[in-house]
């Protein structure tokens, strides 16, 4: 597995926890995603986004900003997912084509030609109780909700359970609060 | 009466002179990749959230809502007051689907859910309906030209459309927030000064509109018949045009584009949610500038236009101060070229991505695709172009686009709410309730005397109803199939994985359901609205 770069959590515990009971979660907890990051820009530029994206995704998510937000400290024992492989060259292409499609005003901005840096992308994961249990993904970076992180962060809590790295992964949980979620 | 003047030309020119600046300016030509991004993150929300009731404020409106107005009062209302419920549909049941399905044409949904056939028709009926509905907004500029300039319509019909296809081919001006800004104010000035001029040259002023719109049954907003060839009827705008706007705002890729680029579901939702707030008094504002002009009319003793469409138009050019009218004129231009642009982009985007791509040239360069995309841009402005020449027969222009819409909405409709709702329907079925949908519309309308917005109610109920019964004859679809329509997380072992989870995560107190919070709003503005109208109802009958 190649070395992955740290994007740094924006949105701390409060922010997180006033988003996600907006969203009707009664509980939360913070979870790493692991993604791929390509640059975008004008031909010959610089970076000024990136699209992070993975295999199993349908559509990329853009982050603004020359540089990546990277943190130097490692992650500490929080939930980690992994999304697989990279996506290959020309779906990135593809996948970008598409988004400027969609939006013409960035028709000039190319995914540059650079290999896609492997990233964690921190998150922070809502439980909500109604007739069923529902599943909330919002941005460590920004808040926003990214439902399309939810079948690759779905599968990855489903390996983990598998695994029996419950334990494990809700300790950081655990230790903070011994009440149940209701 | 002074006409359009040298200085109302001057300013009709300097404006979108000024626009188009603005937008290359700050839409196209930035060094830093960065700005391409970051164009609208450091304006303040109230400019946001006037850029996307901008998009509501269409040329259509401007100049089909006060001839719609003066024909018939408040009554069609009717046709809009639904609108908050179908807002309350799209946040609670399509937005969240189409968001987490993760694409760029709702029609793919489709195909992921009955196959590709299914797709391709919808799409195709996309293209048929956006494209004639298109020839509707060209016609309303044309319309305006051809007032200010006293040249034939057709002759301007040609020359907007060469415009707007040039326009949209050259890349547009760029969405930039604060051209959509000043585009409302432009627009609402219009209509607000409007009133005034119009509401000072009468003798007693407001007493005059009053009396004469309650003696001539203009305030009658509410009609209670259950006749269904009443064609505003409270019924008729609650059940036909409530699936109408579903149909509009959730299944029309020209709207819907705004909100799966809409970085986050809340986000789509605030653009929905001031359309939802926005529609019935923007719309209140126009016929009720129709019932003035209507009061005018009777007062001064004029004949109306034979095409009521240019009512508005004609009291503009003729009444407003120099420069004044060039301001407003200039407004309706833009907002007519935003809405062109916009409707020619998602007609080229579809046929790119939903049929040239799949069929043509699948594994072509982008620059191939650009090219193909702008081909598609003038194919479908020509295509537009031809219709427009007899959109001038279709009466107000406002009410023409929702009846070429509703002869399509329904069978669409039916077939997405199909896809969510009945995980029993599967390919055969979509493809017979979609075919029958169409039909029975197309029966209903020839063949009986029921008002065109049942039209919507028809193809649902039978697309619906058709495509389940079908669907019982061929096998159920797969799990994968129905993965975009059913929550992920609802499979029993998954409840299990979520429920040791959310045990053991950080209690975050009790829930403040946003979404739940918004819909309630909504319905509680639906019924204001009403409320209100039959206030003024009552009044005017004493």
């Amino acid at each position: 597995m190649a070395e992955h770069l740290i994007l740094s959590r924006q949105i701390d515990e409060e922010a997180a926890k006033k988003r996600l009971q907006r969203l009707g979660a009664t509980a939360c907890e913070p979870a790493w995603v692991s993604l791929w990051a390509a640059a975008l820009g004008l031909p010959n530029g610089t970076p000024g986004a990136w699209l992070l994206s993975a295999q199993k995704m349908r559509r990329a998510l853009l982050i603004v900003g020359a540089e990546l937000p990277a943190q130097t400290t490692a992650i500490d024992t929080e939930l980690r997912i992994e999304s697989g492989l990279p996506p290959t060259p020309e779906a990135l292409n593809r996948l970008w084509l598409w988004e400027r499609m969609a939006t013409p005003r960035h028709w000039r901005i190319q995914v540059l030609d650079s290999a896609p840096t492997s990233i964690w992308l921190p998150c922070w994961l809502g439980y909500a109780r109604g007739r069923q249990h529902r599943l909330l993904v919002i941005s460590g970076l920004s808040g926003e909700p990214l439902p399309m992180l939810k079948p690759i962060v779905l599968k990855g809590l489903e390996q983990a359970y598998r695994n029996g790295s419950e334990s494990e992964t809700k300790s950081s949980g655990v230790n903070k609060r011994r009440e149940k979620a209701v | 009466m002074e006409g359009f003047t040298l200085f109302d030309t001057v300013v009709l020119i300097g404006y979108i002179s000024l626009i188009a600046w603005i937008g290359s300016r700050f839409g196209k030509d930035q060094h830093n990749p960065e700005d391409y991004f970051l164009g609208g993150r450091k304006i303040p929300g109230w400019a946001i959230g006037l850029s996307v009731m901008a998009t509501q404020a269409s040329a259509i409106t401007f100049i089909g809502a006060p001839g719609w107005g003066f024909e018939g009062g408040l009554e069609r209302l009717v046709t809009f007051i639904n609108v908050p419920l179908a807002m309350i549909v799209l946040i609670l049941v399509l937005v969240p689907i189409f968001h987490r399905a993760g694409i760029y044409s709702i029609y793919e949904l489709l195909e992921r859910r009955f196959g590709p056939a299914t797709r391709t028709l919808t799409a195709l009926l996309f293209l048929i309906a956006r494209g004639l509905a298109t020839g509707v907004v060209l016609y309303a500029p044309a319309l305006v030209l051809a007032v200010v300039t006293g040249w034939s319509v057709n002759l301007t019909i040609i020359i907007m459309a060469v415009l707007a296809i040039t326009y949209t081919v050259m890349g547009g001006i760029s969405a930039v927030i604060w051209t959509d800004v000043v585009q409302m104010f432009v627009l609402w000035l219009g209509a607000l000064l409007s009133i005034f001029f119009l509401v000072t040259s009468l003798p007693d002023g407001w007493g005059d509109v009053f009396d004469f719109g309650a003696a001539s049954g203009m305030f009658n907003a509410i009609d209670l018949s259950f006749d269904p060839s009443v064609t505003y009827s409270l019924w008729a705008g609650l059940f036909g045009g409530f699936f109408l706007h579903v149909a509009y705002f959730g299944t029309d890729q020209s709207q819907i584009q705004r909100v799966l680029s809409s970085p986050s579901v809340l986000d789509a939702q605030r653009s929905l949610l001031i359309g939802g707030y926005l529609l019935i008094p923007q719309m209140l504002l126009f016929l009720f500038i129709g019932v003035i002009l209507a009061t005018y009319y009777q007062q001064h003793g004029l004949t109306p236009p034979e095409d009521l469409n240019e009512l508005l138009p004609r009291y503009v050019v003729s009444a407003f101060p120099s420069g004044m009218a060039g301001l407003v004129i200039a407004g309706v231009f833009a907002a007519a070229m935003s809405s062109l642009d916009s409707a020619l982009n998602s007609l080229s985007a579809v046929t790119v991505r939903d049929f040239y791509s799949r069929y043509i040239k699948p594994n072509a360069s982008d620059a191939h695709y650009l090219k193909a995309s702008r081909m598609a841009t003038i194919f479908w402005g020509l295509y537009a172009t031809l219709f427009a020449f007899f959109a001038g027969n279709l009466g107000p222009v406002i009410e023409a686009v929702n009846q070429i819409g509703s002869w399509f909405y329904g069978a669409l409709l039916g077939t997405f709410l199909l896809a969510i709702f009945s995980h029993r329907s599967n390919a055969r079925g979509a493809m017979a309730g979609l075919i029958a949908g169409m039909l029975s519309v197309w029966c209903v309308s020839s063949l009986l005397d029921i008002s065109w917005l049942y039209n919507n109610t028809v193809g649902v109920a039978v697309s619906m109803s058709v495509g389940y019964l079908v669907s019982l004859s061929a096998p159920a679809p797969s799990q994968d199939q129905l993965s975009d329509v059913m929550m992920a997380e609802a499979a029993p072992d998954m409840q299990a994985v979520l429920a040791a989870r959310a045990d053991n995560a950080e209690v975050i107190g009790k829930e403040a359901r946003l979404t739940r919070r918004r819909c309630i709003g909504l319905f509680a503005w639906f019924c204001l609205m009403l409320g209100m109208l039959a206030l003024l109802q009552g009044w005017a009958n004493g």
